[in-house]
C-alpha cells in the first residue's frame, strides 16, 4: 500500500514543502523582530545557486546546504544594512533583493566553462533511517522514508517554537518585535537583534533554495523558484507568525505544487498551466480571508512595529 | 582623536544634493557591476563600452532604446503613482499580460475591415481597462479589509502569467493560430498596429510621454493628486481631514493597473504583432518598480529612467557578442535599485562629523 496515490502524494508534498518550509521559518524569526523582507525569493535563488556550485565542487550535501545558506545571509545582511540602519522602506530595499537576487543567480548559473545550467550534482541523498521502518504501511514511507534533511526541519521547528516561547533570548527577539522602544529601554540592543534574527532569516531561505536545487529538483535552472519565496512571504502570514503552523502551511503548498503529479498517477487530467496556478490562487484567496475577519486578524497578531525602522531619536 | 558622526535628519536637500544623490549611486552601482564582471573574467570597461555603442550611439541603436523604454515608461508611471500614495502594487507584471491578451483579443475578433483610428483606439482602452480590472482584484479586498497588497498583487502575477501560457501553449484558444505549427499567436490585422516613426519605433512612444505629463500634472495641479500624497504621507490625518481613503486606494490602483495594461497592448499592438507570451513576459513590470524608484516617484523622471533603464536591456544581446551573459543586465538593474534606494538615506539624512568636547580640550 505504500505506492499508493494518498501515500505517493504525501511524501512529495513533504519533500516539495520542505524548502519553502526552511524559507518561512526564517522569515518568521526575521519579522519578529519587527524587519520585513520581501527578498525571500532573491535569497532563496542565491542560495540555490551558491548550493549547487557547492555541491558540483564538493558532492557533500551538508556543505553546500550550508554554502547556500551563508549566501542567502550575505544578501540579507544588505537589507539589514538599508533597512536597519540606513531606514530604506522596507519593502523597497526588498524587492531590490529580488532583482539582484535573480539577476546574479541567472548570471553566475549561465557563465563560465562550465555552466551550472547544464551540470549534474554529485550530492547524493539517503534516507536516514533503516529499511525495516520506512517498509512500514503508510508510516513507513510518510513518518520514517525521508532524508536527514527533513528531520532536521522537523527537529528546527520544534528548537524555533521552544526559542520563541520559552526562553529569554526568544522573549527578548519577540518584544524588539513588538515595542522596539520598551525593548531599548530594557537594555536590549534592538540594532543588534534586528541584524541577527534578519541574516537568521537570509540564512534560512538561503538553506531552502539550496535544499530546492540540490534535492528537490537536481538540477540549477534560471528562476527555478518559480514563486517559492513570495508563496513563503505569505506563509508566514498565513501561518500567523508561528512555527509549527509555518510545517503545516508549508506541506499544505507543497501539495499544491505537486498536486499536478498526483492527479497525473490518479489518471485525471488538467491543463498544467491551471495547476501551477493553484498554489497561486490559493494564497491570494486564503490572504483576502483572513483579513476580511477583523476579530481573527488581530489574534493572529502580526509583530506591532513589523516594517518600521527604529530610532532611538526620533522617538 | 576621534571623530564622531552622528546623523541629522534634514528638510528638503538643495539641488546639488538632489541631483548628486542619485548619480553617485548610478556610479556605485557601476562599479559593482565592473567588480562581478571582472570576477567573471571579462574587461568591464568594453563592456560599458559595448553598452553604450549599442544602446545609445547614432539613431538606429538610440530607436531600439527609445522602443524598449516605452513600456518602462509606463509601467514605471503605473509604479509611481501607486507608491507616491504607499500602495504597494508589485503587479505590474501581471497587469501588463492582461492589457496585451485583452488587446490582443480584440484585434483578432474585429473587422478587419474596421477604420484604424478606431481599432487602435479600442484595442489601446481594452488593455487599459483589463489592467484596471485586474489591478481590482487586489484592490477591493485593500480597500476594504486592508488585505497586504504587495502578497496579492504579486500572487496575480503568476496567476495572469499561466493564463497566457494557457491560451497560446495550453490550448487552442480565440488567441492561437491554428494553422501553425509550433503554438503561437494569431497576428493581428494591420488596422490594428500603431504606426511607425522610423525604423522599429513606433508612436506607442508618444502615448507614453503624454501619460506622463498628464500624471505629472495631475499630481501637482489637481485635488486628487494633493489627496493622494496626503494620504501617501499620512492615512490617519487624512481620513480626519474628510478623505476618501478608500475612494482613493480603488481609484489610485486603478489608474496604476490601467497604465500597465496599456503598456501590454502598446506591446502588442507596436512591436509584436501578435500574443506572444515568452516575447512579452520580460521583467517589463518590474523593470517599472526599479524605474520609479531611480525617478524618486517624479513622473517626469520616470521618462529619463526608462530611457536609460531601456538602454541597459538593449544591450543585452551585444553583451554575448563579447562573451558577457546577458543576465548581467538584470543584475545592473538590481545594483541601480539597492544603490538608489540607499541614496535615499542621504537625501533624507546628513552625515554630522563632530569631534566630542573633551577629545577638544585635550588637543
Amino acid at each position: 500500500m505504500n505506492d499508493t496515490v494518498l501515500v505517493l502524494s504525501i511524501v512529495s508534498a513533504i519533500v516539495a514543502g520542505t524548502p519553502i518550509l526552511f524559507a518561512t521559518l526564517g522569515e518568521i524569526l526575521t519579522e519578529r523582530s519587527g524587519v520585513m523582507n520581501l527578498g525571500v525569493e532573491g535569497m532563496m535563488l542565491i542560495g540555490g545557486v551558491t548550493g549547487f556550485w557547492a555541491g558540483v565542487q564538493t558532492g557533500n550535501l551538508w556543505l553546500a546546504l550550508l554554502a547556500g545558506g551563508l549566501a542567502g545571509a550575505v544578501l540579507s545582511g544588505i537589507h539589514a544594512l538599508l533597512a536597519i540602519s540606513l531606514r530604506v522602506n522596507q519593502i523597497v530595499s526588498g524587492l531590490a533583493l529580488v532583482i539582484v537576487g535573480g539577476g546574479l543567480s541567472a548570471f553566475w548559473g549561465n557563465s563560465g566553462d562550465a555552466p551550472l545550467i547544464q551540470s549534474f550534482n554529485g550530492v547524493r541523498v539517503e534516507p536516514l533511517l533503516p529499511e525495516a521502518l520506512r517498509d512500514l504501511p503508510a508510516v513507513g514511507p510518510i513518518v520514517f522514508g525521508h532524508d536527514p534533511v527533513v528531520y532536521l526541519s522537523w527537529l528546527i521547528v520544534a528548537a524555533a517554537g521552544y526559542f520563541l516561547y520559552r526562553t529569554t533570548p526568544g522573549l527578548s527577539l519577540r518584544a524588539v518585535g513588538e515595542d522596539p522602544a520598551a525593548a531599548d529601554a530594557a537594555g536590549l540592543s534592538v540594532t543588534g537583534i534586528r541584524y541577527l534574527f534578519t541574516l537568521v532569516g537570509g540564512f534560512g531561505a538561503g538553506v531552502g533554495g539550496a535544499y530546492l536545487a540540490l534535492v528537490v529538483l537536481g538540477t540549477w535552472q534560471t528562476g527555478l523558484t518559480a514563486g517559492a519565496g513570495w508563496i513563503a512571504v505569505a506563509l508566514v502570514i498565513l501561518a500567523g507568525w508561528r512555527p509549527w503552523l509555518a510545517l503545516l502551511a508549508s506541506y499544505v503548498f507543497g501539495a499544491l505544487r505537486t498536486l499536478g503529479f498526483t492527479l497525473q498517477i490518479a489518471g485525471v487530467e488538467v491543463p498544467s498551466d491551471f495547476l501551477n496556478m493553484i498554489p497561486f490562487v490559493v494564497t491570494f484567496l486564503v490572504v483576502i480571508v483572513v483579513s476580511a475577519n477583523p476579530e481573527r486578524a488581530r489574534r493572529v497578531g502580526a509583530p506591532a512595529s513589523l516594517g518600521e525602522p527604529y530610532s532611538r531619536e526620533a522617538r | 582623536m576621534s571623530l564622531r558622526i552622528g546623523v541629522e535628519p534634514r528638510a528638503r536637500p538643495a539641488l546639488p544634493v538632489r541631483l548628486g544623490v542619485p548619480i553617485a549611486s548610478l556610479a556605485a552601482a557601476g562599479l559593482v557591476g565592473a567588480v562581478v564582471i571582472v570576477i567573471s573574467g571579462a574587461n568591464p570597461l568594453d563592456a560599458y563600452q559595448t553598452m553604450l555603442d549599442s544602446s545609445l550611439k547614432g539613431w538606429r541603436p538610440l530607436t531600439r532604446t527609445l522602443v524598449l523604454a516605452t513600456p518602462l515608461i509606463l509601467t514605471g508611471l503605473a509604479a509611481a503613482v501607486a507608491f507616491r500614495m504607499k500602495v504597494w502594487n508589485i503587479g505590474a507584471e501581471g497587469q501588463l499580460y492582461m492589457g496585451a491578451i485583452a488587446a490582443a483579443g480584440l484585434a483578432v475578433a474585429l473587422p478587419s475591415g474596421t477604420p484604424k483610428v478606431l481599432m487602435l483606439l479600442v484595442i489601446l482602452v481594452a488593455g487599459a481597462v483589463a489592467g484596471a480590472l485586474w489591478a481590482g482584484l487586489a484592490a477591493l479586498p485593500k480597500a476594504y479589509f486592508n488585505t497586504n497588497e504587495v502578497i496579492t498583487t504579486l500572487m496575480l502575477n503568476f496567476v495572469a502569467l499561466y493564463f497566457m501560457n494557457y491560451l497560446i501553449f495550453g490550448s487552442v484558444s480565440f488567441w492561437r493560430d491554428p494553422q501553425a505549427t509550433f503554438p503561437q499567436g494569431k497576428i493581428i490585422p494591420e488596422a490594428a498596429l500603431l504606426p511607425i516613426i522610423s525604423h522599429r519605433l513606433h508612436y506607442g512612444l508618444l502615448i507614453a510621454l503624454g501619460a506622463a505629463l498628464v500624471l505629472w500634472w495631475s499630481l501637482r495641479g489637481t485635488t486628487w493628486g494633493f489627496e493622494l500624497r496626503t494620504i501617501g504621507d499620512s492615512p490617519a490625518a487624512s481620513r480626519y481631514a474628510g478623505m476618501s481613503v478608500r475612494g482613493k486606494i480603488l481609484s489610485v490602483l486603478a489608474l496604476s493597473g490601467a497604465l500597465a495594461g496599456l503598456a501590454g497592448a502598446i506591446e502588442v499592438s507596436g512591436v509584436l504583432k501578435t500574443l506572444d507570451p515568452r516575447a512579452i513576459a520580460t521583467e517589463l513590470g518590474f523593470t517599472g518598480i526599479v524605474v520609479a524608484a531611480v525617478a524618486r516617484l517624479n513622473p517626469l523622471g520616470v521618462v529619463p529612467v526608462a530611457v536609460l533603464l531601456g538602454a541597459v536591456v538593449a544591450s543585452g544581446t551585444n553583451l554575448q557578442t563579447i562573451g558577457i551573459e546577458a543576465e548581467i543586465v538584470f543584475l545592473l538593474q538590481g545594483l541601480i535599485f539597492l544603490f538608489v534606494a540607499s541614496g535615499e538615506f542621504f537625501l533624507s539624512n546628513r552625515l554630522v562629523f563632530s569631534r566630542p568636547a573633551s577629545a577638544v580640550g585635550s588637543a
